[in-house]
């Protein structure tokens, strides 16, 4: 099994409901695949990468990741999987340093009763400097601007110095510049850093230059799963695309 | 001023000192991971623990500790799970183990038993033993301990507990780490704070503290030492005044806290514009 991810007739269903927010779900992605996983609000995106990373455990089915099964090595595989979580609401008065923050990124690869040595923070400034944000190491992280503390988060999860990334709508509250560059930066880290990154968004004009497949969920469901040029052509993803702008 | 022997001045000192040290080190965590409805139950379900073993004739600090730790092992998962709102916990608890406490209290026989469940309520320095220093000497060094080996996990935790999970943390571990050592440190203080102030000590120093930085090193070095000399300048007021210690460290440490919210440079307005 090469794939770094495999799952088979994935469903998962949150704790205390009956309705699966994803179901039948068979997606297998290759070493350095970059891959975009788009779909309307609601489609069970962010279900299906903390499917992925085994922070929500999956109802029936079967799910390998690196190998692995996701059940039974949760934490093992965790420590080569860097998540950027959806952007979310800090307080800016929040006692953490950007540094600090980025980091904490690397605590579960370092290991428990482990200290954090030279080598840990040549790592951090490593990936500080790779998105930019080298000169920010001190400031507080609630001070940030929504793109600057997108940045630094994905720094948190490339000091992990992952196989894999998953990164959940990191262009959402963004402005136009903020966006481009975090786009030319994923672009660089595929390229530069061999990872898989699966990328997930609900914004079709959101698909980064590098990512090569996109794959399309609604309604918990896989619904194409092709090359970019393609899906992008579809007439069914823009009617899914239409609807739901239609609907709201 | 009330005059007291030197060793039972020495005892209270050093047990005030201790108290302040480990419930506003715990309060650092507590605040930030929005524990404080849980906390704020487990303190009042000490009291009512305290009040109990009074009247089952146990030691109240046995009681304080069983009391505290169940109120922490339902509330927690609880919690977790049905994400309970902060204020239905208290809405519920506070109230159902101050209703306990005061039932318990009613049921203690005797004059003299009565003068010790008061002191369990207001607490009081004649009522600190060797022992009790002892025991809070002994959870302070663990916490210390705690601290050191898990600094970077405790950070990770604190920032995001999902993140932190994302990357291999078992955070439900610190979770519950967190709460233990809460219930340990609020059942010890019981004494010397009292089961009705006792969580104040949790929240103002740490609440001070977080005014005025943004490193989460400073404010686990800082929390303890706002919380040591609230409790330091309270004990001074009490023995001044004749007031209950648990309520002069109170008034002190929200003296401190209110002073904080004044001269907070995080708070300050820039450019005439309010913080966010």
């Amino acid at each position: 099994m090469n794939n770094v991810i495999d799952l088979k007739e994935i469903e998962t269903i949150y704790e205390g409901e009956k309705i699966p927010v994803i179901r039948n779900i068979n997606f297998a992605v290759e070493q350095n695949d970059f891959v975009s996983i788009i779909g309307p609000n609601g489609a069970g995106k962010t279900t299906l990468l903390e499917t992925i990373n085994g922070l929500l455990d999956y109802a029936s089915g079967k799910g390998f990741v690196f190998g692995k099964e996701i059940k039974k090595n949760k934490n093992i595989i965790r420590k080569n999987i860097g998540y950027v979580i959806q952007n979310f609401e800090l307080d800016p008065r929040a006692p953490f340093l950007c540094k600090d923050i980025v980091m904490s990124g690397r605590t579960g690869k370092i290991g428990i009763f482990k200290f954090s040595n030279k080598k840990d923070w040549e790592t951090v400034c490593k990936s500080m400097s790779l998105v930019g944000m080298i000169d920010f190491a001190n400031r507080p992280i609630g001070k940030l601007s929504g793109g600057e503390f997108q940045k630094i988060l994905l720094a948190r999860a490339l000091a992990q110095q992952p196989s894999l990334l998953l990164l959940d709508e990191p262009f959402s509250n963004l402005d136009f510049s903020s966006r481009r560059q975090i786009e030319i930066l994923l672009n660089r880290i595929h390229k530069k850093e061999n990872i898989t990154i699966i990328m997930v968004s609900h914004d079709l004009s959101f698909v980064p230059a590098g990512c090569r497949r996109v794959v399309v969920l609604d309604k918990g469901q896989i619904i194409m799963d092709d090359k970019k040029e393609k899906i992008l052509k579809s007439e069914i993803i823009n009617n899914i695309f239409k609807k739901k702008e239609g609907g709201n | 001023m009330i005059e007291i022997p030197l060793a039972l001045f020495l005892t209270s000192v050093l047990g005030a000192i201790l108290a302040g040290f480990s419930c506003s080190t715990m309060g650092v965590f507590v605040v930030r991971m929005n524990l404080s409805s849980i906390g704020y139950c487990m303190s009042h379900a000490a009291f009512a623990g305290a009040a109990f073993g009074l009247m089952v004739s146990i030691d109240p600090m046995i009681g304080a500790i069983i009391f505290s730790f169940a109120t922490a092992f339902i509330l927690g998962p609880l919690s977790e799970k049905a994400r309970l709102e902060s204020n239905v916990v208290i809405g519920f608890l506070f109230s159902f183990m101050i209703a306990l406490a005061f039932i318990f209290l009613n049921l203690i026989p005797g004059q003299a038993a009565s003068a010790k469940a008061l002191r369990i309520l207001w607490g009081s320095i004649l009522s600190v033993t060797p022992n009790d220093v002892l025991l809070l000497a002994f959870l302070s060094a663990l916490i210390i301990i705690f601290i050191v080996l898990f600094y970077k996990e405790l950070l990770s935790v604190m920032f995001h507990r999902k993140l932190a999970e994302s990357s291999g943390i078992n955070t439900k571990f610190f979770y519950f780490a967190v709460l233990f050592f809460t219930g340990i440190a609020v059942s010890f203080s019981l004494r010397i704070v009292g089961g009705l102030l006792v969580y104040a000590l949790i929240i103002n120093p740490t609440s001070t503290t977080y005014q005025f930085f943004y490193d989460f090193k400073k404010i686990i070095i800082f929390s303890p030492i706002v919380g040591i000399i609230s409790c330091i300048v309270g004990y001074y007021v009490s023995l001044m005044s004749d007031f209950p210690i648990g309520a002069s460290i109170v008034i002190v440490s929200a003296l401190f806290f209110a002073t904080a919210i004044a001269i907070s440079p995080k708070r300050r307005k820039k450019n005439g514009k309010k913080p966010v």
